[in-house]
């Protein structure tokens, strides 16, 4: 491990805990600014019979009248000594609130992860192996189908036939095993749309290399010329991308669960946004910018480990082939 | 609506209901449905589940208790010192029996003995002291809110012997007695009351002396509720004090309305609330019961803005009292289970007077009060006046699922009269920052609230005393300022009475409130063998009594 390396892992640590910080500091002004907060708009409820007067003096019993600086300074110390602080709609400490739904979200997640990374690969091998005359070119189109179909148009219809026509889930039980996975298939789909278009271009670049064709003129099966030979260097800008999805899969989650009716991250999200409860936002905002900064920093710290031809040099000189370009050609991929 | 078109037009409502009234009907056509002929003797046992739209925001008992949603745990996790039932009446519960001095500023409550939380806690004196205080007080700065209906006038309470307690008031309070019957006055056991508020707002370190318990729950999911075996104490008034029938309650949250009501038709749950009040009609024909009781309170309405031209000008507010069709409201949006208003306060209160003549539809007497007032109709039908348009604009209440609809089409009885109507629907945190009585920009407030007792009507509607100032008169209505005053110290009901009946027909003629309809904001669904329950004053089900009938 050399001193180059160990440098340019503390900048990339550098640039994460920036990145973790401007989110939160985000947060909150973009919630303060907003008119209202949860406090109030219960204290407002007709129901109530509370004067102005005395919303005025529970609010300022709470200190929820001072200064947006004032009131970013003490959430901010919170955070940063480990305090999520107390969410103001429900009473309850954040860091409980996240605990309570984080196990259903992770659930999904990772389903939807290893639905998203499987059917990527069914793609992929379908695009290198599929005679054209049998549809090679509808796989090709596959990744922009999935992209662009949003999740939660798949979600409903996987809803209506699984859950309604053919009865294999209950919509008012979500966290039984088959909506978990009808959950996590709507979720996955648009995901595997990013990975399987990298894969496909990488494979599409290896199967024209020189071993390769040394290979398969060795009278190598297609499906071990895929899995030994084209599929780990393809791969290796795969794994930027997975990282990368992580925050489509937050995102998608979160939609996901509101569709399916699950209580996890995303309804604690919504709830939370519909009453402007400040904590909460600001703690699930953070947390996740703190696992797409981590896995990316993994992702990035891991490149140079896996692929030898990756070098990271100190100083003014830099090779073409840091991590840092490698993630440029895969965002290009994505894109094109 | 074929479901190629449903699934074209991405409309997860619409996706629902098809599949789940396709699949009730067939449920319905394989089992034969038929309403149960119930044998009417309670049945021990059972389980059932409600679905409801929401579970609230917090679970601190003085700041959920009034709680449209929380409200139906409380109701069978706690108990109340009175029962008030659907009628207003205050009937004793877990206070025997009570007294007050001539001046009503001294109450003496005497306790049911061998009470206690589902801590083991007794209820006793001293248990109902804490409770009082935290009632009227809170504890602000930890943001536990006090109740806010609570008599602002208390002064204190003492235990002056283990089943007797005493409480002091710094004036008149004749509504302190039917106000323990008040959704809000829960009592909870000191142990839970001295928690800090974020455990108090964790709903299992609640304990209460309820005929049920918490067994589990999880925020935004669910609430699960088991019969305590032990329970002896229920209200006399609902003709039964032992432990309940049903084993378990589960309170499950399904925001989709037509789901809910489709759960329950397929037979998957047993009650559904909210329904639409357009889907009541087939659902009673279906055999399912409904139930649609009114809370005691005002009815839906307007509190009108005084201090807004036009609105300043009587002949105007009068105009607008006898311009609405009120009858074409509960024909269009409603359905003959709401009621037509009689006054500003639901006619089910106690003191509550018959005012229909002053809510009469005379489209007529409207028109001509406006010409009075100097509003020209144009050509075009809009009236106006010194070049300014006759305007309204309406701020549908975002707490009444039917407002908006109201609104419109109330927009179209007025529009015929030469009003320019504008309708502006906001959330319900905008709403609340947005929408006051009597503020800038809002002509007309809507009001949905509940109360247990008239008496306290009065006091909120100038700004005298903490008061809300309703209609933005402040204190400059001299008969209005007297009659609050007088209705605040009345000491029984025979002085307080006639009273009521004059401010009622003064704020009406006055066309200080505008009446709609009386207000139903509970709507209950539920299955034919579920038989029993009861709805106490501010329309909440019990199912303490309920039971399953074979």
């Amino acid at each position: 491990m050399s001193n180059a390396y160990l440098t340019y892992a503390a900048k990339r640590l550098g640039q994460a805990v920036v990145v973790i910080l401007l989110a939160y500091v985000f947060t909150f002004v973009v919630v303060s600014i907003l008119p209202g907060d949860p406090i109030t708009s219960v204290l407002r409820n007709p129901q109530n019979g509370f004067s102005e007067e005395e919303i005025a003096e529970i609010i300022a019993a709470q200190g929820l009248d001072k200064p947006i600086a004032v009131q970013l300074w003490n959430s901010l110390s919170g955070f940063l000594t480990g305090d999520l602080g107390v969410s103001m709609r429900s009473g309850r400490p954040v860091s409980t609130l996240i605990a309570e739904v984080l196990p259903s979200t992770l659930i999904l997640a990772s389903t939807g992860l290893a639905v998203a990374i499987i059917l990527a690969m069914a793609v992929a091998y379908g695009t290198q192996f599929v005679p054209k005359r049998y549809g090679q070119g509808l796989l090709r189109g596959f990744p922009s189908l999935f992209l662009s179909v949003p999740n939660f148009v798949i979600g409903l219809v996987l809803i209506h036939v699984f859950g309604f026509q053919i009865g294999l889930f209950r919509v008012i039980n979500p966290d039984s095993f088959w909506a978990t996975l009808f959950a996590a298939i709507a979720l996955g789909i648009p995901v595997s749309a990013q990975i399987a278009e990298v894969l496909i271009a990488n494979l599409d670049r290896e199967a024209e290399q020189e071993y390769a064709a040394v290979a398969r003129s060795r009278g190598i099966g297609r499906a071990r010329l895929f899995a030994t030979h084209l599929l780990k260097p393809a791969s290796l800008p795969v794994v930027t991308v997975v990282a990368l999805t992580i925050g489509e899969l937050l995102g998608g989650s979160l939609i996901t669960e509101t569709v399916f009716g699950r209580t996890g991250i995303g309804s604690l999200v919504q709830r939370s946004v519909s009453t402007q409860d400040l904590p909460v936002l600001q703690a699930v905002v953070s947390l996740g910018a703190v696992v797409f900064v981590i896995v990316n920093l993994i992702a990035d710290l891991l490149y140079p480990l896996l692929d030898p031809r990756v070098k990271i040099l100190g100083g003014k000189k830099r090779t073409p082939t840091t991590a840092d370009e490698v993630s440029i050609n895969t965002t290009k991929a994505v894109a094109s | 609506m074929t479901e190629r078109s449903s699934l074209l037009s991405l409309s997860r409502r619409r996706l629902l209901i098809t599949t789940s009234v396709a699949a009730a009907a067939a449920l319905v056509a394989t089992t034969g449905f038929n309403p149960a002929q119930a044998a009417d003797s309670p049945r021990e046992g059972g389980d059932i589940t409600f679905l409801i739209d929401s579970l609230g925001d917090t679970w601190i008992p003085n700041n959920s208790a009034i709680s449209s949603f929380q409200g139906h745990i409380w109701g069978h996790v706690t108990d109340k010192l009175l029962y008030v039932d659907a009628d207003g009446k205050v009937t004793p519960w877990l206070a025997e029996r009570w007294e007050q001095n001539d001046k009503a500023t001294e109450f003496t409550l005497h306790l049911k003995s061998g009470v206690t939380f589902s801590d083991g806690a007794p209820l006793d004196a001293t248990a109902v002291v804490a409770n009082l205080d935290i009632w009227y007080a809170g504890r602000k700065a930890e943001g536990i809110n006090p109740i806010g209906l609570f008599p602002k006038t208390y002064d204190r309470a003492e235990a002056v012997d283990a089943s007797t307690v005493k409480v002091f008031f710094k004036k008149p309070t004749l509504g302190f007695i039917p106000t323990l019957g008040y959704h809000g006055s829960i009592l909870i056991s000191p142990k839970s009351i001295a928690q800090p508020a974020s455990e108090q707002a964790d709903l299992s370190k609640t304990s209460g002396s309820g005929p049920y318990v918490v067994e589990s729950w999880k925020e935004g999911d669910h609430v699960t509720l088991v019969k305590r075996k032990d329970y002896n104490w229920g209200p006399a008034a609902v003709g039964h004090t032992g432990p309940a029938f049903l084993d378990t309650i589960t309170y499950k949250l399904v925001s989709e309305p037509s789901l809910r009501v489709a759960s329950v038709q397929s037979g998957q749950a047993d009650v559904a609330y909210n329904a639409s009040p357009q889907e009541l009609k087939s659902l009673k024909e279906e055999g399912f019961g409904i139930s649609t009781p009114r809370y005691l309170g005002f009815v839906n309405g307007w509190a009108v803005n005084t201090t807004l031209a036009p609105y300043d000008d009587v002949k105007v507010r009068q105009a607008l009292q006898a311009g609405i069709d009120r009858q074409e409201i509960i024909d269009t949006v409603y359905t003959p289970d709401w009621k037509l208003p009689t006054s500003f306060i639901q006619s089910n209160v106690p003191g509550a007077t018959d005012q229909s003549a002053l809510l009469a539809y005379d489209p007529a007497k409207a028109e001509k009060l406006l010409d009075e007032a100097g509003w020209s109709k144009g050509a075009n039908g809009l009236r106006t006046k010194d070049g300014k348009p006759l305007e309204i604009t309406l701020h549908s209440n975002p707490y009444l699922a039917t407002s908006k609809s109201v609104d419109e089409l109330i927009a179209q009885q007025l529009g015929k009269l030469g009003w320019k109507v504008n309708i502006r629907a906001y959330d319900v945190v905008t709403y609340g920052e947005k929408v006051k009585y009597a503020g800038p920009a809002v002509p007309t407030y809507e009001v949905t609230r509940s109360f247990i007792d008239a008496g306290t009507v009065a006091s909120i509607l100038t700004n005298a005393n903490n008061g809300e100032n309703w209609f933005g008169l402040g204190e400059s209505d001299a008969k209005l300022n007297d009659l609050r005053d007088k209705i605040a110290g009345a000491a029984s009901l025979d002085e307080r009475n006639p009273l009521l009946d004059e401010l009622q027909h003064y704020i009406l003629e006055q066309g200080y409130f505008v009446p709609r309809t009386q207000i139903v904001q509970r709507i209950y669904v539920q299955s034919p063998t579920l038989k029993g329950e009861v709805y106490n004053g501010v329309a909440y089900a019990s199912y303490y009594t309920a039971f399953i009938a074979d």
